[in-house]
């Protein structure tokens, strides 16, 4: 299954007072296309969105975070992930969409199939945690069991790597902030 | 040497979350911290690097408040995208608290001294405003700091040297 088709299919789930944060490159393009705007599409910072993630879910208890990063941003910033376990704020969700490779710089090869991510998830004792493969059928179920889990969760799925051609955000980075803390003052 | 209860009590009044990688020049602060963390109104997030987190700062930032990142120096090396790709560029409001090492007392330590050399004019090159803590007029210089965080909502420093949050 491809990435954005994930994405595309997390937008019944999501409500108007969800957080997202996608990382830099095709992700937060997706996102920002196929989701309701605005949220905090990371342009650069590789290796951060773990990291700004739980930044949000602990100044926004109230409000449902979901991190969504490509396997090389993830693996780039992985210390994060163990750092977000030792809080396991209840309302944080990491989505991991695994394409083994940079996609976004041309398909480049990451080492993310030398992780066995279902044991290292397994390890942070997380209350929620699944590693499977994405598949059509059964996408509308994972996504939602594990966005609706009332726990700190991590979702690893294993996607076909594809590239929509999606135009680049239009906004500014300032213009992301300022949307995006406009809409939180709102509703946390 | 500044009141760890002062300046903690300080910190509370301006930011409601403090995030870092520690130094030995933070030890007496970082007890007092963890000593009083149940009674504090400043929540402790314990981060694995110093860009983590400027990047934990950073969506305590986008959610409309504010974050002190403490590191080393040496994390000065580590955090430069942190600040020209996120929180420069998102213009999100943070204080760096960053140890000053490689100075005079740091000559046993030779690991500082080049970072120790080049600090300041890192800070320069990154356009960070910054100022130096001193024990007699810290709260000037923090309220000096925390004012230019707030009007340019962006990253400001302070550089804090050996003997001043810590014996």
């Amino acid at each position: 299954m491809k990435g954005f088709k994930v994405i595309t299919a997390m937008k019944d789930s999501i409500s108007e007072k969800d957080i997202i944060v996608s990382s830099n490159g095709n992700i937060s393009r997706e996102v920002y296309h196929h989701l309701p705007q605005p949220q905090v599409y990371l342009r650069g910072s590789m290796g951060l969105p773990v990291a700004v993630g739980l930044g949000l879910a602990l100044a926004n208890p109230n409000n449902r975070v979901i991190v969504v990063t490509g396997d090389g941003n993830f693996l780039m910033g992985m210390g994060s992930t163990v750092t977000t376990s030792f809080y396991k704020p209840k309302n944080l969700k990491i989505l991991i969409l695994d394409n083994k490779s940079y996609f976004t710089t041309g398909g480049q090869q990451t080492v993310s199939p030398a992780l066995n991510y279902s044991k290292f998830i397994d390890a942070l004792n997380c209350e929620y945690n699944n590693s499977k493969e994405a598949s059509e059928d059964q996408i509308k179920e994972d996504l939602s069991r594990f966005l609706n889990s009332n726990t700190f969760a991590i979702l690893h799925l294993v996607i076909e790597a594809s590239k929509e051609n999606l135009e680049n955000i239009p906004w500014h980075p300032e213009k992301i902030s300022k949307e995006f803390t406009g809409k939180i003052s709102k509703s946390s | 040497m500044i009141d760890s209860a002062a300046f903690v009590s300080y910190l509370e009044k301006n930011f409601q979350f403090i995030s870092g990688v520690p130094c030995t020049y933070f030890k007496k602060m970082l007890i007092y911290l963890a000593e009083h963390e149940t009674e504090l109104q400043l929540q402790h997030v314990i981060a694995t690097r110093e860009d983590e987190a400027m990047g934990i700062a950073s969506g305590v930032a986008f959610s409309g408040k504010q974050a002190v990142v403490y590191m080393q120096n040496s994390g000065l090396g580590n955090v430069g995208d942190a600040l020209t790709s996120l929180a420069q560029l998102y213009k999100l409001p943070m204080v760096l608290l960053i140890s000053y090492r490689g100075l005079e007392s740091d000559r046993a330590f030779p690991e500082h001294d080049i970072m120790g050399e080049v600090n300041e004019a890192v800070l320069k090159a990154f356009n960070i405003p910054y100022w130096i803590l001193s024990e007699k007029n810290w709260e000037t210089e923090m309220n000096l700091a925390v004012k230019e965080m707030k009007n340019s909502s962006s990253p400001v420093a302070l550089l804090v040297k050996d003997g001043v949050l810590s014996e």
